[in-house]
């Protein structure tokens, strides 16, 4: 099936979407949160450094779900 | 019957406030997302970071639709598995450490209805997740690559969420049934994958185990597994969870005295 360059653009941009959302959730809680697992700053670099899985580890491990 | 519609939406509440009931879509989707992607751009990706001499010729046959579906199991049962634990478990082991569940236990509350709440919505999360995964996964085949049966995909999927549902039985039963949430996960975690050690090192040896529903799922892509295993197989997994469910209630009450005020 040939494509044309923009076409793959197209499908490429909900990778970038969905990762930009979960960043923005992880550091709108990290900002809410009065008591995160550790420090804010190290958190939020966690976050916006490591692709994908910072914001998740953030959600797993600093904000205590419980 | 009304209590457990107002725990549900007590559940539901904590959920949408902890944004449970978006990031977990969110890195399912993701995941599905990615698999046929770096599988259409694999011979790019290999041209780029391979390091190979200049003229190397790769011929990478395309693959079957069918083995990139399957290929996005083989990471939800490692990924997929792995957040889903971690992010129920402390539902009712954390719930009791940190004191909020007295606000629960000091009402004439129904346990059943209580445990029952806590499994419905994790469930209904796990579920939404891995078919809404599932679905973009099957869309960027069918982009990417080609159409695999619809049918055949719902069988896939709807075979799926039975092992899902499981999994998700067993880490609720875990964190009712032990003190704090880290020893949960690890309970739960080390159930679901020696199980699945377990099965496949010597699975061989017999052919029905609810261990084997994901790959009966992979196989329903195909021909379908042999539908008597499948059944079988399907039916054990019903009972684990009604099992789950059942010591997870009387966990959660046994253990209600151990909350920390």
């Amino acid at each position: 099936m040939a494509m044309e360059e923009m076409d793959l653009l197209w499908l490429l941009l909900p990778i970038v979407l969905i990762q930009l959302a979960l960043m923005i959730f992880a550091l709108v809680d990290l900002v809410k949160n009065p008591n995160p697992n550790g420090p804010k700053w190290m958190w939020a670099l966690i976050i916006v450094l490591i692709n994908i899985i910072g914001p998740i580890v953030y959600f797993v491990v600093g904000r205590r779900n419980y | 019957m009304k209590q457990l519609g107002v725990l549900f939406q007590k559940e539901w509440r904590e959920n949408l406030r902890n944004y449970k009931i978006f990031w977990i879509p969110a890195v399912f989707i993701l995941f599905g997302i990615m698999e046929p992607v770096t599988n259409y751009f694999l011979p790019q990706i290999l041209d780029s970071v391979g390091n190979l001499p200049d003229g190397a010729v790769i011929e990478i046959p395309p693959p079957e639709p069918a083995q990139i579906l399957a290929a996005v199991l083989g990471q939800y049962q490692l990924i997929g598995m792995l957040v889903l634990i971690l992010a129920y478990m402390g539902t009712i082991a954390g719930e009791r450490k940190s004191g909020t569940a007295t606000l629960l236990y000091v009402r004439p509350l129904s346990f059943t209805s209580y445990f029952l709440s806590k499994w419905m919505i994790a469930g209904l999360i796990a579920i939404i997740s891995v078919w809404s995964g599932l679905l973009a996964a099957y869309y960027y085949t069918f982009l990417l690559f080609e159409q695999v049966d619809f049918v055949k995909f719902i069988q896939f999927a709807a075979t799926y969420s039975v092992w899902i549902l499981l999994v998700v039985s067993i880490v609720l039963a875990a964190s009712a049934a032990l003190p704090n949430p880290g020893f949960a996960a690890a309970v739960a975690l080390a159930v679901v994958f020696l199980a699945q050690l377990g099965d496949g090192l010597l699975g061989a040896y017999w052919t029905v185990s609810p261990v084997k529903i994901p790959n009966y799922a992979a196989q329903w892509l195909v021909d379908g597994p042999v539908r008597a295993d499948f059944w079988w197989a399907l039916g054990i997994a019903l009972l684990l969870i009604a099992m789950a469910v059942t010591f997870g209630v009387w966990m959660s009450r046994k253990n209600a005295a151990d909350t920390k005020v």
